[in-house]
């Protein structure tokens, strides 16, 4: 079994995986950390860099935890790409981040998040950024 | 200061503040443009070609020297930023271009590119001033027969040195040049291939072709072909190239620009091989050329020096011989036109104002996107944000909108779609663009000077060979058309694959 | 959503122990791995039924071409009369498309295949169609607000609420620009 997290360059991603790193060793499950790319544009803000991706495995492997980094890329749909992600690797938990956002931003721009709590089969730890 | 005079008022009229004004739009709506991937210089003009319109003759060509510049540029910063060459003449740019920019360097690399470009454009606009004089004058002498040779030379050397199957790019320029004769024959009053279509009893509009084999079938090309993950966002730090590193580029910019000028002036040369040629040369001069590929500054100089160089110096056989020596040039060729200014030996002494405004205007673009490029470094990192999906609509409605408003003519439209459906078939098919759209400017000049030549020799073809100038482009015309097959007898006797498989690889790296 | 949207081509990173230089490895590329890279990233060529499709066309192309200028009279070299340039071009892309045929049956390097995404090609070509059909009946608001909402929900997979207020915005943008500041005649409805 395997704990998943989605990671962004950002302190709700931080804070992420800061929490699954602490319930992967105490459960002693591996980790998956899942970065995912947006096609078409060129240049996108969730994407993490190589130095962000290899700085949170470090973290994970310094804190005595089997990690693995998994980038994957989506269309248009990021929920369905992660929970896609969540079932194939038959995960025992879903860490993800919690941003703030106001009434209307959720209603123009939709929340992944909520989605993701709404729609998973697996169980769910929502993290907000410290 | 006889000479000068001209050149002088020639900045009067760039110096004027509404000219200004559109040269600086032109620079940024370039630069705005030519940063979108697929979109190079060649693409952005025909899409924008459409501003120009209702504007004075000088103000409009300043403008799309600026919509040039710009793009060239565009080009640039997506080549050190994101490693994706926006243009054939910025790939080698990428090489060190792109490891600078990994080592935190992306502004210098972006600062050098700049005035690397500024310098190679001053190098090559000085030649041009004197140079353009000369030749202008050299062919006031030419006949029918001189311009016939000249014109059919040039569609040969575009259609063979640009990459991809040369016989293909051949029956590109053939198509060309067949599009060319549609509508009312000049010397016959027949109507051509009209099929009894009034809105093709005048021909086809070179406009619509540009746009959309150019514009709208890059676009759709596009719509395949962008489906590439987004990439974690650059960090621009350090804006300004550091003295030390000004240092150590000059003598790349120096070499750059006068090899760029030279081989901008070749028909069929420009801006990519120059930056090719120049990659080369600052590779084998170096001290140590195991520092390209890792940053090395020069990689960056002297390559970006040279392709502006060049695509200033291309300007030479438009302006003084009414011969565009590459697509892009044919571009501007087909906006001249539009412009009512027939680009030629006679437009020197014709309408010197508009010559040298022409020039100059090359130089204050120049200037600008000195000036503007590392300020707007920020806002064309804002710009590669924004998803490829969005942007696609607006590109395809500016070229749609704006190819109606030429002449209010929905006809116009349909061509530009149609002919944006055949330049994405071109391109999948593997028949390059610019060979067709240089032959189809070209194709009149050609036609109406080959029958008038026929006609002055009375129909004997060897006539050409009786008169000096036409007899040597002749004579290079065939050797041109025969090389390849030169080429590859000569290839086939080096036994040796390896050396084959190098070149072949190099080509397509060209390519 | 539709699941052919949703590519699932995650690349998986092996936990390693020195991750560091794993990343080092990737991002310093010599010119040559990097024209490789192109290369690998490159779309596969068109093949030998591309090339001879594409070259039958050109030849089916010319011999119309000649054809016609036959019929429009070709006059001698001397005096030369209208059809004799177009079928004199109408041979040599002729003789071209021959020569192609025989030179390019191995299919040679360039063009590309068509893959499933050409189809996006394909409706971006039946919409941009169909707008100019539209813009002379209707005007250029509705066909355009159409073609925007097409190519960024399905052809650019954005989501129904964005495509909905970006092709609000654009044509918008657009009524502003064209109609508003410029003062084109372009057919509008309102």
């Amino acid at each position: 079994m395997s704990i998943i997290v989605g990671y962004v360059p950002s302190n709700v991603g931080e804070a992420a995986v800061a929490a699954a790193i602490k319930e992967a060793s105490l459960r002693d499950e591996q980790l998956l950390i899942v970065n995912s790319s947006r096609e078409g544009s060129l240049v996108d803000k969730n994407t993490a860099s190589e130095e962000d991706l290899a700085r949170v495995l470090d973290a994970a492997l310094s804190a005595g935890v089997k990690a693995q980094v998994i980038e994957s890329t989506y269309r248009d749909d990021l929920t369905e790409e992660f929970l896609g992600l969540a079932d194939k690797h038959q995960v025992s938990l879903i860490v993800i981040g919690l941003r703030q956002r106001s009434q209307v931003g959720k209603f123009i721009m939709g929340s992944q998040a909520q989605r993701i709590l709404l729609q998973a089969e697996h169980p769910v730890l929502a993290v907000k950024a410290s | 200061m006889e000479f000068f005079g001209p050149v002088l008022d020639g900045f009067n009229v760039v110096l004027d503040p509404t000219n200004l004004l559109y040269c600086l739009l032109g620079v940024v709506v370039g630069m705005l443009i030519g940063v979108l991937p697929g979109l190079g210089p060649a693409a952005t003009i025909a899409i924008l070609l459409p501003m120009t319109y209702g504007v004075e003759p000088v103000t409009a060509i300043i403008m799309l020297a600026g919509i040039f510049y710009g793009a060239q540029y565009g080009g640039t910063i997506t080549s050190v930023l994101l490693r994706l060459p926006g243009e054939a003449s910025s790939v080698v740019t990428v090489f060190d271009g792109y490891v600078m920019a990994k080592q935190g360097r992306a502004g210098a690399a972006l600062g050098i590119a700049a005035i690397g470009s500024f310098f190679g454009a001053t190098v090559s606009i000085i030649g041009l001033t004197f140079l353009a004089p000369l030749v202008a004058s050299f062919a006031l002498d030419f006949g029918p027969p001189e311009y016939t040779a000249l014109a059919m030379l040039g569609i040969l050397l575009v259609a063979t040195i640009s990459g991809g199957t040369k016989i293909k790019a051949i029956i590109a320029a053939a198509a060309g040049l067949f599009l060319a004769t549609i509508g009312r024959d000049g010397f016959t009053g027949a109507e051509r291939f009209t099929f009894g279509n009034l809105s093709l009893a005048d021909g086809i509009d070179f406009v619509p072709i540009a746009m959309g084999l150019f514009g709208l079938g890059e676009i759709l090309y596009n719509l395949e072909e962008r489906h590439r993950a987004a990439t974690a966002p650059v960090k621009v730090s350090n804006v300004w190239p550091k003295g030390k590193d000004i240092k150590e580029a000059s003598g790349a910019i120096g070499r750059g620009s006068v090899l760029g000028f030279f081989l901008g002036i070749l028909p069929g040369g420009g801006a990519t091989i120059a930056s090719l040629a120049s990659y080369a040369m600052e590779k084998k001069t170096a001290k140590d050329p195991s520092r390209f590929g890792r940053g090395a500054i020069e990689g960056v100089a002297g390559p970006e020096s040279a392709n502006n160089a060049a695509a200033t110096s291309s300007f030479i056989p438009l302006l003084t011989l009414g011969i565009p020596a590459n697509a892009t040039m044919a571009i501007i060729f087909g906006a001249l036109l539009i412009q009512g200014i027939t680009p030629g030996p006679q437009l020197i002494n014709d309408d010197p104002q508009l010559f040298w405004g022409v020039v100059n205007s090359m130089y204050i673009g120049n200037i600008l996107l000195l000036i503007m490029s590392i300020p707007l470094i920020g806002v064309f990192v804002k710009i590669l944000r924004v998803r490829a999906a969005i942007l696609a609509p607006i590109t395809a409605l500016i070229t749609m909108l704006g190819a109606y408003t030429i002449r209010n003519s929905m006809f116009d439209v349909l061509l530009v779609v149609l002919f944006g459906a055949i330049g994405y078939l071109m391109k999948k098919f593997g028949f390059e663009p610019g060979p067709l759209v240089l032959a189809f400017v070209l194709g009149s000049l050609l036609e109406s000077n080959l029958r008038r030549s026929l006609l002055v020799l009375e129909g004997d073809p060897t006539g050409f060979f009786t008169r000096p100038i036409s007899a040597t482009l002749l004579v290079l015309f065939v050797f041109v058309a025969i090389w390849p097959v030169i080429k590859s007898a000569i290839d086939k006797r080096k036994t040796s694959s390896t050396t084959s498989a190098v070149v072949a690889d190099k080509e397509k790296e060209n390519a | 959503m539709d699941a052919k949207h949703s590519r699932q081509d995650s690349k998986e990173q092996a936990t390693s122990a020195q991750p560091a230089e794993q990343v080092q490895e990737a991002e310093a590329l010599t010119p040559d791995e990097l024209a490789a890279q192109w290369e690998a990233e490159a779309a596969e060529p068109a093949g030998p039924i591309a090339n001879l499709l594409s070259s039958l066309v050109v030849l089916g192309l010319s011999i119309a071409g000649m054809v016609l200028s036959v019929g429009l009279g070709l006059g001698t070299p001397a005096a030369p009369a209208a059809g004799m340039w177009p079928f004199v071009i109408s041979l040599i892309a002729a003789v071209m498309a021959v020569a192609q045929i025989i030179i390019g049956r191995a299919g040679g390097r360039d063009g590309e295949k068509f893959s499933a995404m050409s189809w996006y090609a394909a409706i971006g070509f039946a919409t941009l169609i169909l707008m100019v059909v539209l813009m002379p009946v209707i005007g250029f608001e509705i066909p355009s607000l159409l073609l925007c909402f097409v190519w960024m929900r399905w052809l650019g997979g954005e989501r129904w609420r964005s495509a909905t207020i970006y092709s609000i915005l654009i044509v918008a943008a657009f009524y502003a620009i064209f109609i508003a500041a410029l003062g084109t005649t372009i057919p509008r409805l309102f």
